[in-house]
């Protein structure tokens, strides 16, 4: 009754003559973590060698830091999501109508900036639940739902504020431009770090996130373990929106503009890096540190490109054949599903 | 005259495990020929290396006198070789005719295919099995039942010589296997040669004319039927004595913990009602269709219930889902433990910590640590054969998963445990295991419900038997001396045709 008589195709044991190779492939396919910080480290330090006027400077650093900064706090709720066998493409769209809410409240109408903040972060939230309620509730699936939802936040965009807001009040834009005065990073960094921190301890750590692995694993098999599955996928929507509203926010504050065409196709950069981090299209796999790390991978990949003047039309090239060959490594695991 | 499969020294290996170890095996034309083994006895492999699903690694097969290579299943199904597959190989939202007919539906010019001929054709063919099923209707409308007729039905479609059938028989009700046998018989008695894959002894006296014995891959034995016994065959296949017989109770029956009144979910329960104590096996038997599963769902709460009352241990019970179930002391383990049971990609841990995310956390986080002592403590307990506690579920044999599923509802110390099909595709050595583990659970004071389709289960197992037919509980009778006949009658004292009833596998809740 040994298992590995039964589940023949199982790929465990029976490996020990294998090349040094084949053993190093393996040992980065179990953990798709340690795979993407060795890929990064090994970018980091050829380009530094390569490049040592560009790459390694301090500008250059704050540069690719603060640009990831949006995609990095969106994959902390796109991971969630998928960790959970769904996803949101409705996100580029949220950003846009958060971003530009806040700015109408604060700058047009003349508001305290905090008040625009919470606004902002709210309507992303609001937004959220309304794809989580359709998700969940009237039972379309997340790819058509938030297809729908995607043109139709940023149509309410741009029939809220037409060409966008600029400028949108200097009290509001020093929320994003804030920068501590040591590495003299501006605030959106330092907030996705605190996101993918406290989100990563979260999800690895707590129960409650927990459950989102169990509803990706098996949704039937949750609901009759007594995990109430669709109130957790409808929360999980809603953190979403939260985090793209913030994503919004920030990006308006920043640039002190709200601007409608914010955030176009950014979904997809966000589920790339998610996938890259380790996340599958079936649910239940996947880690914040994993989908931050894709994050920084891709973003490092589009710096290179930048300063070895390849130029911006070989980056999808690239990314894209990053992304099949990491997946594909899963074919390598050795503890594959039977 | 040359027998019809000629198998000798026939071996095969899978990636760290030897499957086949020089079998040999000679079926003659006509012959009703059982392959017996426990699970992972490699009785499924010889069957599909039979039928061209996998390629042998040594050993000759000749049929009708002449060798064959290594074929695919294509080639196989030409030499007139057919296979119905344990575990489903139907496309679900295609039509049961479609299936049939997959890939060689008939056509008219210029190739637009004739469904109202492959509709005739696809019924005539099921209506050979002695049931009523629409081709037309779409095989995901089918019960697990029908679905496996449907299945038998596309293997009789073609001009057989060989036919094997592996486990065709675990989601068919009494009734339905034994039109299968009339069926199979029919068969035979033409010519064609049966390979019966099974671990149900009673069905292998019923049907088969010689059995052979596998165990760890390698041939145990081959018996004239006529001239073996059960406890001769099941020395062979687990090399030790097992007795299927009824675990004797403590005899310490304590208050009522399960009331159910009246309990109405239709279309499939219309009036339901049950009454188990602290203590006490009460198996509930009945025809498949009958509402049993539909049943308890409705007292766990994984199904709405239109009317009637549950209480438990007294207190009435409204679930919303099946939180409210398990929050009032109830655990269900599902009858289909790889759909709606287990997280097959995920290891035991986190499997037996699913409904007991609180006990396994210490404040809002989730501990590793007790999560892992208390799915060793199971696996201990369980005598759950693993290498690990971190092996992933879907690597387990069926026996040892059925295992962990019980695992992960007795971690959370369930008063009344309800349990669907306790030893579906289980082996008969982990079977009369769970069926002691079940007993123990009872003895602690546990009360159980226990749907089964497995009459002598049935009869092993029981305080109590009560009897479901059309949505309603008809009768019931002591465990104890209670016969299969009895049973029976009760169950089709309502005629209820399996082809009537579809089941519709919806969940309650938000």
């Amino acid at each position: 009754m040994a298992t590995e008589i039964t589940q023949p195709v199982a790929e465990n044991g029976g490996h020990a003559r294998e090349a040094l190779f084949v053993r190093v492939v393996r040992r980065l396919a179990d953990s798709r973590e340690l795979t993407l910080f060795v890929l990064v480290v090994a970018l980091a330090l050829a380009m530094s060698v390569l490049y040592p006027n560009n790459f390694p400077t301090a500008s250059n650093m704050r540069a690719v830091l603060l640009n990831l900064a949006p995609v990095g706090i969106l994959v902390c709720g796109m991971m969630l999501l998928m960790i959970g066998g769904t996803f949101d493409l409705s996100i580029g769209s949220i950003l846009a109508f958060s971003g530009v809410w806040a700015a109408v409240v604060s700058g047009w109408w003349g508001w305290p900036p905090e008040i625009g903040i919470l606004v902002g972060i709210l309507v992303g939230a609001l937004c959220g639940l309304v794809n989580g309620l359709i998700v969940t509730r009237i039972g379309i699936n997340a790819l058509i739902a938030t297809l729908g939802t995607l043109t139709i936040y940023r149509s309410l965009t741009y029939v809220t504020a037409g060409t966008g807001v600029t400028p949108i009040g200097d009290a509001f834009a020093a929320y994003g431009r804030a920068a501590d005065p040591i590495l003299r990073i501006q605030s959106p960094f330092w907030a996705m770090l605190v996101l993918v921190l406290v989100g990563s301890w979260l999800v690895a750590r707590t129960r409650f996130f927990r459950q989102f692995y169990f509803i990706g694993g098996n949704p039937r098999a949750a609901q009759l373990s007594g995990i109430r599955v669709d109130r957790l996928v409808l929360i999980g929507f809603v953190i979403m929106g939260s985090l793209a509203g913030l994503a919004g926010v920030l990006g308006a504050a920043r640039l002190n503009s709200a601007v409608v065409n914010a955030g176009v196709g950014i979904e997809l950069k966000v589920i790339t890096a998610t996938v890259l981090g380790g996340a599958s299209l079936k649910g239940g796999e996947g880690t914040i540190l994993g989908g931050i790390l894709g994050v920084l991978f891709i973003a490092l990949i589009e710096n290179a490109m930048i300063i070895n003047a390849v130029g911006v039309f070989w980056q999808g090239l690239v990314v894209g054949l990053v992304l099949l060959f990491a997946v594909s490594l899963d074919r390598f695991k050795t503890t594959g599903r039977a | 005259m040359a027998p019809r499969i000629d198998v000798s020294n026939v071996s095969k290996s899978f990636p760290g495990v030897k499957a086949l170890d020089n079998v040999s095996m000679v079926v003659d034309p006509g012959e009703i020929r059982a392959l017996l083994g426990e699970n992972g006895a490699g009785k499924s492999t010889l069957g599909k290396i039979l039928a061209g699903v996998y390629s042998r690694d040594q050993g000759k097969v000749a049929i009708d006198g002449t060798e064959i290579g290594n074929l695919d299943e294509k080639a196989a199904g030409q030499l007139g070789i057919g296979i119905v597959h344990q575990e489903g190989s139907l496309i679900p939202h295609l039509s049961v005719a479609e299936n049939i007919f997959a890939g060689r539906q008939p056509t008219r010019w210029p190739g637009r295919i004739d469904v109202r001929a492959m509709r005739a054709r696809a019924g005539e063919y099921i209506t050979q099995l002695g049931v009523a099923i629409d081709p037309a209707l779409k095989v995901s409308a089918l019960s697990p039942a029908q679905a496996q007729i449907v299945e038998i039905a596309k293997a009789l479609s073609r001009e057989l010589r060989v036919l094997i059938l592996d486990e065709p028989t675990a989601a068919l009700t009494l009734t339905e296997t034994e039109k299968l046998f009339e069926v199979v018989r029919r068969l035979a008695a033409n010519g064609v040669s049966i390979i019966y894959v099974s671990h149900r002894l009673a069905e292998i006296f019923a049907l088969c004319d010689s059995v052979t014995v596998l165990k760890d891959g390698r041939l145990a034995g081959t018996r004239r039927v006529a001239e073996t016994s059960t406890d001769d065959l099941i020395r062979l296949m687990v090399g030790r004595d097992v007795h299927l017989a009824r675990a004797p109770s403590a005899g310490r029956i304590g208050d009522i913990v399960l009331e159910a009144e009246d309990v109405s979910a239709p279309p499939l329960v219309r009036s339901a009602s049950v009454t188990v104590r602290a203590g006490e096996i009460v198996c509930l038997a009945g025809l498949i269709g009958s509402g049993r599963s539909e049943f308890c769902e409705a007292i766990f709460g994984a199904r709405r219930k239109r009317g009637g009352t549950v209480r438990i241990g007294g207190r009435a019970l409204h679930p919303t889902g099946p939180w409210d179930g398990k929050a009032a002391g109830i655990g269900m383990v599902p009858e289909d433990r790889k759909v709606s049971g287990l997280f097959l990609g995920m290891n035991i841990v986190n499997n037996v910590a699913a409904t007991v995310l609180g006990k396994v956390s210490s404040g809002v986080e989730f501990s590793n640590a007790k999560a892992e002592a208390l799915a060793k403590g199971f696996v201990n307990e369980l005598r759950i054969a693993t290498p690990s506690v971190h092996q992933i579920v879907g690597n387990l044999s069926g026996g040892n998963q059925q295992k962990v599923l019980l695992a992960k509802w007795l971690a959370m110390e369930p008063r009344l445990l309800i349990v669907d099909e306790p030893t579906r595709g289980v082996d008969v050595g982990a079977r009369s295991e769970i069926y002691r583990l079940l007993r123990a659970l009872a003895d602690r004071g546990v009360a159980l419900l226990v749907v089964s389709s497995d009459l002598p289960e049935v009869l092993a197992l029981a305080d109590r038997i009560v009897v479901m037919a059309e949505g309603r509980t008809v009768g019931e009778l002591p465990g104890e001396g209670a016969s299969e006949e009895q049973v029976l009658r009760l169950a089709t004292q309502y005629t209820a045709s399996v082809a009537d009833v579809r089941s519709e596998p919806t969940m309650a809740g938000e």
